[in-house]
């Protein structure tokens, strides 16, 4: 078998077993119950809440983010193990929502970690959380969530956003700005 | 030249049956998935998840591990549990196990488990050790309701070798039809619920208080390999209880029909494992979590006193 | 040669005293005595059946001497049963002084002349044949252990040891000298006791005496004080090997003097004397408490020192239930637990020596920094937790077969249970010293610590593989006893139960091992630094300010279950009975008035009571 008859296999198997790390922040938290429970029931596509980074293969953003908490979500990101995927709850993370002039929060998710899904909505219905996780696999299969492998590669960039949004005072954004001159 | 092809066949059938073991153990993976959705009035996952998953864990592209002393942890316990399969009577065939004794098979059980502990705690994770800490404890707590039935059995069989018992139990004399082994079933299903780490003992995995303990650091193919240990192990359990209580599933004597007999027995040893499997997953959908305290002395206090009546009974039976 | 040898070793005592600022020549002189009785063991081989090629039996030992020592003789021989503990002893002992050659620092020339002076004592412990030669050598040793106890400095050490040693002392003195008036020898050999009490009471004495030594409960009280209070080489050799020395005088004086035939006589309960099976219970007990003990333990010196007594109880078992099954497993754990004990009192040395710590929740990750000490103690821990890939779990399958074989109904749980309270006390050990998060930058434990520890693991290794060697070593044992070696070969072991065969268990495991290596080598992957650990996203600059590792209070659900129970309960007993004799002693203090009347009504009441007496009868 070629390598690429393999992978192609490899996703299409993988694809029906994805475990979850939810991230809650916010309220899109509220949500995955009923999508997790006998209304919906997200465990006969394989998908399953776990209960550490280690283990999961999605990460789920399920709300705002404010500078604090990207904070963790880069380091439970980055202690995730490639293939991984992560899917944006909401406008919070697509471009602030209601949090748009906040001096604390986030604006676009995809500046700091790969979002390879974003639900729209305020927030999103379970029907609409389930269609994403239907897309999702649809991406992997095709092998378009490829979220894991922008982060290796633009990795630099990632990382200097992450630093921009970390610093708080106007003179670290400068030397990050004079750093990236050079 | 005859010997080695003796050797190969038998080395071909205990890879077969291991093959076998672990492919029975991945099926009762996506069986307890979808029992348990049944009971929530879900649909649950297909019935085939376990495979899926396995293969999904070996298949990712990085690993991440905490040094040689975590990696033990996937080796010891798949070759561990793999182990304690092989000494298993396993529906009257007794490959290894024709010499190996019931002492054995705890110890041997032992060894996966000890290893698996070894790589959590080298991850220098605290939500690790604090769940192997409440694993241990469940162990002191289920063995001894476990060993005090199995004691009172073996004393009563006179044997402690478990292909010998059984065969004692072959032409349904299980020992579960003797009255007061009847009770002594009760009690080491009880200590199978902790054994298996289903509901309401499902303190050392816990995932919403201390994020599924031992298993905390593992990820990717480490994980795999604990999945593989916790399926199979899943096997050898119900298979130790099958053993001791309902004659390893053994109903048709192979000298008397020949092949058809291992192939009977084989069906049947598997319904009873699916069956105590079963019985433990009803069990587990219905009950929240004990705290390991209550847990400790739910097994000393009620169970252990059970099993000593039986104890009592078997001495006095001996007397006599 | 013995004479001499004895004479060598004396010398050599007067030697490294007098070398004691030079600790590393002091070292080197001691361990080349010591080698006198491994030379010893070697020349006498032959007793047991074992011919072994002339270059490891350098001096020629003779096997039997009597000796005019003014007032008495001394009678030595040995014995099959002297033969097997000298293996025990021998072999530790050279390693226990290489491991103190680097660890031993200040006044070293007084801890080389004590440790040579248990080993003589001991040697001539094994050795004798009558019973005040017996008592000499028994004392000798206890004393010299005594000044190893008073270099350790610790007063409660002191006083507990001197308290128990001279309980020990005084009812084997009173046990030999009943047997004396009994029998009218000292000499083993001649003693024909018969069934009277007098011999009874004097047998229990005997052995309660030796049971101070082997530190069965309730005499157990000094042990964990002197073992966690003295230097580690010492403390592995008294473990390991001097505290077998009261389970050798119990065999010598159950079934070597008196004889099986002679212990039921007072009574058997399913052909086992009551006598046996009392101190077959008293051993499950000291097993599951000083498991339970351990359990509780944060300080490693101690943890390891209930450890011995929880193991050492299961000797007791096997002594008490007396079928040569037991006899054998008693005698295998015993070999077992001098080696697995050993390792582990020298791997704690060796993490004292680079750390300086022995509380356990102080320590920690010490496995990647000293991996030869950590797969040292890994293994000894798997012979101790009786993981059947070390020989601990032959002796203990041997003992648990030969309590269902006498149907033990009580014993056997509580002496399974105990077998998993030690992964407990072993996971602990495991944990909280070598696994976890690494605190300390330190090296590798010094070379000569090395090779002591490795050497006392090969014999776990290789009996292992060869259960039946030891069944060996115990035929011409039992064969002494009138007793028929359990059957077996050197891979199998038969019981009327069941059988062991460690080769399918070896293979099956080293082929399991292959595949799953197989499996595991498959997936490349990456070892990322102990800071990169899931702990709910929380950043590694925290780190600093968070301990990861869980080591203090570790088993605090079960200290909550168990402690009001066992917590220094037989230390409180014995205070009772201290408060109690201390009361009696100041009631009778209250008789001497220092009053002429008083004492006159005294002697008065004395001829009252005597005449009343004589009156009545």
């Amino acid at each position: 078998m070629r390598n690429d008859d393999w992978k192609k296999v490899s996703r299409l198997v993988s694809k029906k077993s994805l475990w979850m790390v939810h991230f809650c922040t916010g309220c899109g938290a509220m949500e995955m119950p009923p999508v997790m429970t006998s209304r919906y029931d997200m465990e006969r596509f394989g998908i399953a809440p776990m209960a550490t980074p280690r283990q999961a293969d999605v990460l789920l953003i399920t709300g705002y983010l404010s500078i604090k908490t990207l904070k963790r979500v880069v380091q439970v990101y980055e202690q995730m193990r490639d293939p991984k995927y992560v899917i944006g709850f909401g406008s919070c993370t697509i471009n602030g929502g209601m949090y748009w002039d906040s001096y604390n929060t986030i604006k676009d998710l995809s500046k700091y970690i790969p979002v390879d899904l974003y639900i729209a909505g305020c927030m999103p219905r379970p029907e609409a959380i389930m269609d994403a996780f239907l897309k999702l696999m649809e991406m992997i299969e095709k092998g378009e969530a490829i979220g894991w492998k922008k982060y290796h590669k633009y990795y630099d960039q990632y990382k200097r956003n992450q630093r921009m949004a970390f610093s708080y005072r106007l003179d670290e954004v400068q030397d990050i700005k004079e750093d990236d001159a050079k | 030249m005859v010997d080695l092809i003796a050797l190969g066949e038998q080395i071909l059938l205990l890879a077969g049956m291991v093959t076998l073991g672990f492919a029975i153990g991945m099926f009762f993976n996506g069986f307890a998935r979808k029992v348990t959705a049944r009971i929530h009035n879900r649909i649950g996952p297909p019935i085939y998840q376990g495979y899926i998953d396995v293969f999904k864990l070996f298949a990712k592209k990085t690993n991440i591990s905490h040094g040689w002393i975590f990696d033990l942890a996937a080796l010891f316990s798949v070759a561990g549990i793999t182990l304690a399969f092989l000494f298993l009577p396993v529906a009257g065939f007794t490959l290894l196990s024709t010499e190996g004794d019931i002492f054995l098979i705890l110890y041997l059980l032992a060894i996966p488990a000890l290893g698996f502990a070894l790589g959590a705690g080298a991850s220098g994770n605290p939500n690790a050790a604090v769940g192997i800490m409440r694993a241990l404890i469940l162990m002191l707590a289920y063995e001894l309701p476990l060993v005090m039935v199995v004691v009172a059995m073996m004393i009563h069989y006179n044997t402690t070798s478990l292909a010998t018992l059984v065969q004692m139990q072959s032409g349904m004399h299980w020992a579960i039809f003797v009255p007061v082994f009847f009770i002594g079933a009760i009690i080491v299903d009880m200590a199978l619920q902790g054994m298996l780490m289903e509901k309401p003992f499902d303190i050392a995995i816990a995932p919403h208080e201390i994020a599924s303990g031992p298993m905390v650091e593992f990820g990717g193919k480490h994980l795999g390999a604990l999945m593989l240990y916790k399926m199979m192990a899943i096997v050898v359990e119900t298979t130790l209880f099958v053993d001791l209580f309902l004659g390893g599933g053994v109903v048709l004597s192979v000298s008397q029909y020949g092949w058809i007999a291992y192939v009977v027995n084989f069906l049947v040893w598997f319904a009873l494992i699916t069956l105590v499997f079963f019985l433990a997953l009803l069990i587990n959908a219905v009950f929240p979590r004990f705290r390991i305290e209550q847990a400790l002395k739910f097994y000393w206090k009620y169970d252990a006193l059970a099993a000593l009546l039986i104890l009592i009974w078997v001495f006095a039976g001996v007397s006599i | 040669m013995i004479l001499e040898a004895f004479g060598v070793m004396l010398l050599a005592v007067i030697v490294v005293l007098a070398l004691d600022r030079y600790p590393r020549i002091a070292a080197a002189v001691a361990i080349i005595a010591s080698l006198l009785p491994l030379f010893a063991l070697t020349s006498w081989a032959g007793i047991m059946g074992i011919s072994l090629p002339s270059f490891l039996a350098p001096l020629e030992f003779e096997s039997s001497l009597v000796y005019n020592l003014g007032p008495g003789t001394l009678n030595l021989a040995i014995t099959p049963l002297g033969w097997f503990f000298l293996l025990l002893l021998a072999t530790s002992f050279p390693l226990a002084l290489l491991f103190a050659s680097s660890f031993v620092r200040n006044r070293a020339g007084g801890f080389y002349a004590g440790m040579l002076l248990t080993m003589l004592g001991s040697f001539g412990v094994l050795l004798a044949r009558d019973a005040l030669t017996f008592f000499l050598f028994w004392e000798i040793m206890s004393w010299s252990i005594l000044a190893m106890v008073l270099r350790g400095g610790d007063r409660r050490a002191i006083v507990s040891y001197l308290s128990f040693g001279s309980l020990s002392a005084m009812l084997l003195l009173f046990g030999f000298m009943m047997l004396y008036f009994k029998t009218g020898t000292f000499l083993f050999g001649d003693m024909h006791l018969d069934t009277s009490l007098t011999t009874l009471v004097a047998l229990s004495m005997i052995v309660a005496g030796l049971a101070v030594k082997g530190a069965l409960m309730p005499l157990h009280v000094w042990a964990p004080h002197v073992y966690s209070r003295s230097e580690e080489p010492f403390v592995a050799f008294l473990s390991g090997g001097l505290s077998k020395l009261g389970y050798f005088g119990m065999l010598l004086f159950m079934y070597g003097i008196a004889g099986l035939s002679l212990l039921s006589s007072w009574g058997t309960f399913r052909d086992v004397s009551y006598f046996g099976y009392a101190l077959a219970v008293i051993g499950a007990f000291t097993a599951f408490a000083g498991t339970v003990l351990a359990v509780m333990q944060d300080d490693l010196r101690k943890l390891l020192a209930y450890s011995s007594v929880g193991q050492l109880g299961y000797i007791a078992i096997g002594i008490g239930i007396g079928t040569p099954l037991a006899l054998t497993g008693a005698l295998f754990q015993a070999l077992n637990h001098t080696f697995f004990k050993a390792v582990l009192f020298l791997a704690a040395g060796a993490v004292y020596y680079r750390t300086g710590k022995w509380k356990i929740s102080e320590l920690g990750g010490l496995g990647y920094r000293m991996p030869f000490t950590f797969l040292a103690a890994l293994f000894a821990i798997f012979a101790l937790a009786a993981i059947p890939i070390t020989s601990g779990f032959a002796a203990k399958w041997l003992l648990y077969e030969a309590a269902i074989e006498k149907k033990f109904l009580f014993v056997t749980p509580i002496m399974l249970i105990a077998g998993v309270g030690a992964f407990l006390y072993a996971y602990k050990i495991l944990y909280g010293v070598f696994l976890g998060e690494p605190r300390y930058d330190v090296k590798e434990a010094p070379i000569s610590q090395l090779v002591a520890m490795w050497l006392l693991v090969l014999p776990l290794v290789i009996f292992l593989i060869f259960p039946g060697w030891v069944a060996d070593l115990a035929a011409p044992i039992l064969s002494e006893y009138g007793m028929q070696p359990i059957p077996h070969t050197p891979y199998v072991i038969t019981t009327n139960l069941a059988a062991y065969n460690t080769l399918a268990v070896i293979f099956a495991l080293m082929g399991a091992l292959l595949v799953s290596l197989i499996l595991y080598k498959w997936k490349p992957q990456e070892v990322v630094p102990h800071e990169d650990n899931y702990l709910a996203g929380e950043p590694p600059e925290l780190y600093e300010y968070i301990s990861m590792h869980a080591a203090s209070n570790y088993y605090e659900p079960f200290e909550d279950v168990f402690g009001p129970v066992f917590r220094r309960g037989a230390e409180r007993a014995w205070e009772i009975i201290l408060a109690a004799a201390e009361f009696l002693g100041n009631g009778a203090r209250r008789l001497y008035t220092g009053l002429t009347q008083d004492y006159s009504i005294y002697i008065l009441l004395f001829f009252l009571i005597l005449v009343g007496w004589w009156l009545l009868w």
